[in-house]
């Protein structure tokens, strides 16, 4: 009998299986990026850069960049719109993505908010990254873990809900503003 | 195992999670969006001092919205109502809004089985930026746990309004 609580977060050989399986999707897929119970995502080649007041009420519209081959600096007290090299779908898992202590312990934040992928979610996740002392990074470095948990109850995909950002293939500013007119 | 949204939905139709108010379309497909209350309160001293009480001041957002500045922290509150006697509730911020540089918690998204009432948020921005009261600017989600449940029963009960921390409530004696 299953005991409530059991096998929340899939192990790394699930991840695999999953992956094998097609209920998971990661595009670009490294086996070796395959940890004890996640999967190692790198930091995609662009980001955009935010040092003005915001509005929750307005557009904001960042340039976006390319981050050199031999790096970016990232500066206190300024916003990152970043995106993740890979993207990755599940209709039957949902998704956590963190950074990973190594980018932790560089005072790197990257992401503000939920870091929920729902189910259904097909994207390259816009990262929200924030630093805490000036710190320089490279594109396509490895940045973060994403874990995948299993759900309880009747499923309801992201792609039949008419969400926002349901099939993000870059960096996604907030679009907040369209529920605000 | 993360609760779905039509789970969300049957929680809150049996009793096992209680949102109050409840509109079906702030289900997500593993969450529930919570909207802004339009109450703001700032600690009004230069330094917090996590042994005493703390003054604060209160403000009220008008339909207007408010400028939250850098390096200031605002404690806001959710317009609903949401616990749950049976499942772990977590709160974070909604995408949209962490895109505009705002942490909606601070280092504290996990809930307590049995706490019902309006959820503090912990608000903080990194760049300048306007909020507006009735924005849907978090969202929660539901773990189903293991094990016996003891509800909670702490100072925080049944919060209407942003509340402080009142870690002064729980201090060791001086000595």
């Amino acid at each position: 009998m299953r005991q409530a609580g059991e096998d929340v977060i899939l192990t790394g050989p699930e991840i695999r299986r999953a992956v094998a399986s097609g209920d998971i999707a990661i595009e670009p897929f490294d086996p070796r990026r395959v940890s004890p119970n996640a999967y190692d995502w790198r930091l995609g080649d662009t980001i955009r850069v935010c040092d003005t007041d915001l509005d929750a009420a307005r557009p904001s519209e960042f340039a976006e960049r390319p981050i050199p081959r031999d790096g970016m600096e990232l500066v206190p007290g300024n916003l990152y719109l970043g995106v993740t090299h890979e993207r990755t779908h599940s209709d039957l898992y949902a998704q956590f993505i963190n950074g990973d202590r190594t980018v932790g312990t560089l005072g790197v934040w990257v992401h503000v908010s939920a870091p929920l992928g729902h189910t259904g979610h097909a994207i390259r996740w816009t990262l929200e990254i924030c630093t805490a002392r000036r710190v320089r990074v490279y594109p396509r470095m490895t940045f973060g873990k994403i874990v995948f948990l299993k759900t309880m109850g009747a499923l309801a995909s992201y792609q039949d809900m008419g969400q926002k950002y349901m099939a993000s293939s870059g960096i996604d500013t907030s679009r907040l503003y369209e529920e605000m007119q | 195992m993360i609760l779905t949204g039509p789970e969300i939905i049957a929680s809150t139709g049996n009793g096992k999670i209680v949102i109050s108010p409840f509109l079906p379309d702030q289900v997500n497909p593993n969450s529930y969006n919570v909207r802004l209350g339009n109450t703001l309160v700032t600690y009004d001293t230069d330094v917090i001092d996590a042994y005493e009480p703390n003054p604060t001041r209160v403000t009220t957002v008008s339909s207007d919205g408010l400028v939250l500045q850098p390096g200031e922290l605002y404690l806001g509150h959710t317009m609903e109502e949401v616990g749950s006697d049976y499942f772990v509730p977590l709160l974070f911020g909604r995408s949209s809004v962490g895109r505009l540089g705002l942490f909606v918690e601070i280092t504290a998204p996990i809930g307590d089985i049995g706490f019902h009432g309006q959820w503090t948020l912990m608000l903080s921005p990194v760049r300048p930026l306007r909020v507006y009261p009735g924005m849907k600017i978090g969202q929660i989600m539901f773990f189903e746990s293991c094990g016996d449940i003891e509800l909670y029963s702490g100072k925080y009960q049944r919060a209407a309004g942003p509340q402080e921390s009142r870690y002064w409530c729980d201090k060791l004696v001086k000595t």
